[in-house]
């Protein structure tokens, strides 16, 4: 195989995978609104600390009806987000499993990749600084010492 | 007993004083007695906190329920074995847990440090110590394990029915064991910082503590996983509870610790970053602890929420305080010349393996105690639930896969272009092959795709490896190879440890984002004889057997389970109804196979009608998510095993200069 060979390969492979990706996710979004895809953005109230996807009581009186609403709500052809928007007016906002993308609680989303991405930073800065100040000094190019090839072999053995 | 206990309990208190008195006196004006004295002494308060466990264990064991823990925690009729495991099912008795751990370890450290680093070791057990007292403060003071009731109860109150589980009986020691050792190269690093000794050597002597932590830390997240999966009935084993993330922090800081050493070892460099790291790791075993103390945040966990949290937290700022001024006077020490020649190198692969470590215990962190300051800043009380935290940490956890199998493949230094051709086109055509097939086996989620490919990608690197180094073995020494690769493991056991424990975390990713992304519930209700599907089984409900005992009473479904026709199980779900406290409970009936879990619940029983309700959860993979966790821990031991070369390193390392050396015989009463 030639050299350049395998890295084209890999990169119509990857372009290959990023088209599935984009498809895959297309389809996704498209997807219809199910009872679990919407019950698992609500918080049940029992005090079970769960979602109501996922409240451990079987006989819960806060997720069980929930749920049952939800199924009604989406067969008279209601979205995720306006079922979500309904209990929402119905509880306040304690009754969401993960804050809102609006007003102070976008901090909640923007921290951790602003964090991210400050440390990203610091990492490039101190990459700069360190590679300015590391001398690349050159390879002496010459005869093998054969003392240096012994000790290698030596400790290849012991190593490996 | 409880005398003895209490007894116990202050004398430790007062010895650990002293030890810190005479280790720091001993070390300052170079009085070798002082510091055998203190020695003796941090043996001492272990002793004492060990007398004082097995005062409650006996109190236990024996019912005294004179004692408020124990009328609170257990009952005559609670099994024995409980009533062992109650020793951590209250607040009192946790601590007391923790605090043992902790003299034991500094015991531990103690033995092992009388002829090594004469330094720093008097600072680190005065650091241990200055822990220790903290908690024995907690045990004398404020939570008192030993407190007597002036009326003794015929009956105690009994354990909640959800810790009455073999899982919680492991869970808690686990986790308590990892926290704790996490305090020891935490002690010795700001030892280091005390001192001024500020190279590698502290590093070298805990490293093995840092892996045992981790060790114990892993272990203990996955145990509690698997306490909630077969506990709490709802087919899940990870909600994002402020307390399983209160766990999950510590875990995750310590895992870049363990990658980011490695640099100070071999370059000399990030001191200051690993010192922040190991600080960071203790503080949040104690966030940890204050989280689930305090009650500040509601948590499915909290099963014993106190006033304890104004201590902690106060404790906890007194350690951050005094451990960044320590590690910011000492900034101009810890620089060193730091060498850097590419982003194409082993070292920025670690690197961005810290930030990407870092930034998911930030992001959880962060989710945690935003409730909190969203009811500050806004007054509003919000939930920070699954949701958050998927979204968050879904691309993280990607993208810290990929670096898994970048960086133990790339080299030190500089990859060249062709380096990097040879090293990773196989496992990066595997893991796009992987990709595919997955797709066209009907996976069409791109974040499913995306993670089978990297899993691929990164376990082709892993077997990649293996074969060179198997085909150099037998290149240079003709064997089978079976024996080589049983010989390459041993010889480098660090490093092919390393691999194993990421092949763990390799299957324990796959097994959750199948089961999270392909978990099949059914809810039904069915008469006896009556059956229904769920994937490729038939589940026949049998009938109902009821059975009683002093403790509890339950009554057990019995669902024979078919696939395609033919019978292959019978399972038994319940539904336990605890006397003492009144409360029921489900016990979950899992048949377990490699490729899913068929997860049965006993949701309701309607006695007028005679019909049985049952949840059901088919969930693919799952199984590979605990296998995954066993293979990490087998890598951790592997890791661990005693290595000539490396003790030879260690030795070297930390070696006394001549000067400061003492002899331990030569002091009366030392060794």
């Amino acid at each position: 195989m030639k050299p350049g060979k395998p890295l084209t390969l890999v990169a119509a492979l990857l372009a290959i995978s990023l088209g599935v990706a984009a498809v895959s996710l297309a389809a996704s979004i498209a997807a219809k609104t199910s009872v679990q895809d919407v019950s698992e953005g609500l918080t049940c109230q029992c005090g079970c600390g769960l979602t109501v996807a996922n409240c451990n009581h079987p006989q819960c009186e806060f997720a069980v009806p929930v749920r049952t609403r939800i199924e009604g709500m989406i067969a008279n052809g209601m979205s995720r987000p306006q079922i979500i928007a309904w209990f929402r007016t119905q509880y306040g906002e304690k009754v969401l499993s993960a804050p809102t993308t609006e007003g102070f609680n976008l901090v909640a989303w923007i921290m951790p990749f602003a964090a991210l991405i400050a440390g990203g930073l610091a990492i490039f800065f101190a990459f700069g600084s360190w590679r300015s100040k590391a001398a690349v000094a050159p390879v002496a190019v010459g005869a093998f010492d054969p003392e240096l090839k012994r000790r290698l072999e030596q400790e290849l053995r012991e190593r490996i | 007993m409880p005398l003895i206990g209490q007894l116990a309990l202050a004398l430790a208190l007062i010895i650990a004083f002293y030890s810190i008195v005479a280790n720091v006196i001993g070390a300052r004006r170079g009085i070798p007695t002082l510091i055998v004295s203190a020695r003796h002494a941090v043996w001492a308060v272990c002793a004492m906190v060990t007398v004082a466990m097995g005062a409650l264990w006996t109190s236990l064991l024996q019912s005294d329920f004179s004692l408020e823990y124990v009328s609170s925690y257990t009952s005559f009729t609670l099994p024995t074995f409980y009533k062992v495991t109650a020793l951590w099912g209250g607040q009192q008795g946790s601590l007391l847990l923790w605090t043992w751990l902790l003299t034991v370890f500094t015991a531990i450290v103690a033995f092992q440090n009388r002829r090594r680093n004469p330094e720093i070791a008097p600072y680190a057990l005065a650091v241990l110590a200055g822990v220790a007292i903290f908690f024995l403060a907690m045990l004398n003071f404020v939570t008192r394990p030993f407190d007597m009731l002036s009326a003794i109860p015929a009956e105690g109150q009994d354990l909640n029915p959800l810790l009455q589980n073999y899982w919680m009986a492991i869970h808690p020691p686990s986790l308590y064991t990892g926290y704790v050792s996490a305090s020891v190269p935490f002690a010795f690093g700001a030892a280091a910082l005390i001192t001024g000794r500020l190279d590698d050597s502290w590093i070298r002597s805990t490293r093995r503590w840092a892996i045992f932590s981790w060790f114990f830390l892993t272990l203990g997240n996955l145990f509690g996983a698997r306490w909630a999966y077969e506990v709490l009935g709802w087919g899940g084993y990870w909600a994002w509870d402020p307390v399983e993330n209160a766990a999950f922090m510590p875990w995750l800081v310590m895992t870049a610790y363990l990658h980011s050493i490695m640099i100070q070892e071999r370059k000399d460099m990030l001191k200051v970053w690993n010192l922040a790291l190991i600080g960071m790791a203790f503080g949040l075993t104690l966030f940890g602890t204050f989280l689930t103390r305090s009650g500040v945040i509601s948590s499915v966990h909290s099963f014993t929420a106190s006033g304890l949290g104004p201590y902690f937290l106060t404790f906890l700022l007194v350690v951050c305080v005094l451990y960044s001024g320590l590690l910011i006077a000492r900034v101009k020490s810890l620089r060193t010349p730091a060498e850097f020649e590419s982003y194409l190198s082993r070292e920025a692969a670690f690197l961005f393996n810290n930030l990407v470590l870092v930034g998911i215990a930030f992001a959880v962190f962060w989710g945690t105690l935003f409730p909190v300051l969203s009811e500050a800043v806004r007054g509003v009380k919000i939930t920070v639930g699954p949701p958050f935290f998927d979204k968050v940490n879904a691309p993280l956890a990607l993208a810290l896969i990929f670096l898994m199998g970048v960086g133990p493949l790339i080299a030190w230094r500089r990859s060249s272009l062709d380096n990097l051709r040879r090293t990773f086109t196989a496992p990066a055509i595997l893991g796009i092959v992987a990709g595919l097939c997955a797709f066209l086996a009907g996976l069409h989620q791109w974040y499913v795709l995306s993670a089978l490919s990297l899993a691929a990608f990164v376990l082709g690197t892993v077997v990649a490896e293996f074969r060179r180094g198997v085909s150099a073995r037998r290149h240079m020494v003709s064997e089978s190879a079976p024996k080589a690769v049983v010989n390459l493991i041993a010889k480098n056991n660090r490093r092919y440890g390393g691999y194993v424990i990421h092949v763990g975390v390799i299957l324990a990713f796959v097994g959750i984002v199948a089961s999270s992304f392909f978990r099949v519930e059914v809810k039904k209700s069915v008469k006896e004889g009556g059956s229904f599907y769920i994937g490729p089984y038939e589940l026949v409900y049998l009938g109902l057997t009821t059975r009683e005992t002093p403790h509890l009473e339950s009554a057990i479904a019995r669902v024979e389970v078919f696939r395609a026709g033919k019978p292959i199980a019978v399972m038994a779900p319940a539904k336990l109804f605890y006397k003492r406290p009144q409360q029921p409970a489900t016990e979950v009936a899992i048949r377990s196979t490699p490729a899913s879990d068929l997860y049965l619940v006993l949701a309701g029983i309607d006695d007028n009608t005679g019909m049985v309700t049952f949840q059901v959860f088919l969930t693919p993979l799952v199984f590979w998510l605990w296998a995954g966790g066993l293979i990490m821990a087998l890598g951790t031991v592997i890791v661990m095993w005693p290595n000539v070369r490396e003790r030879a390193a260690i030795g070297a390392a930390v070696r006394a200069p001549a000067a400061l050396e003492f002899d331990a015989q030569t002091v009366p009463g030392g060794e």
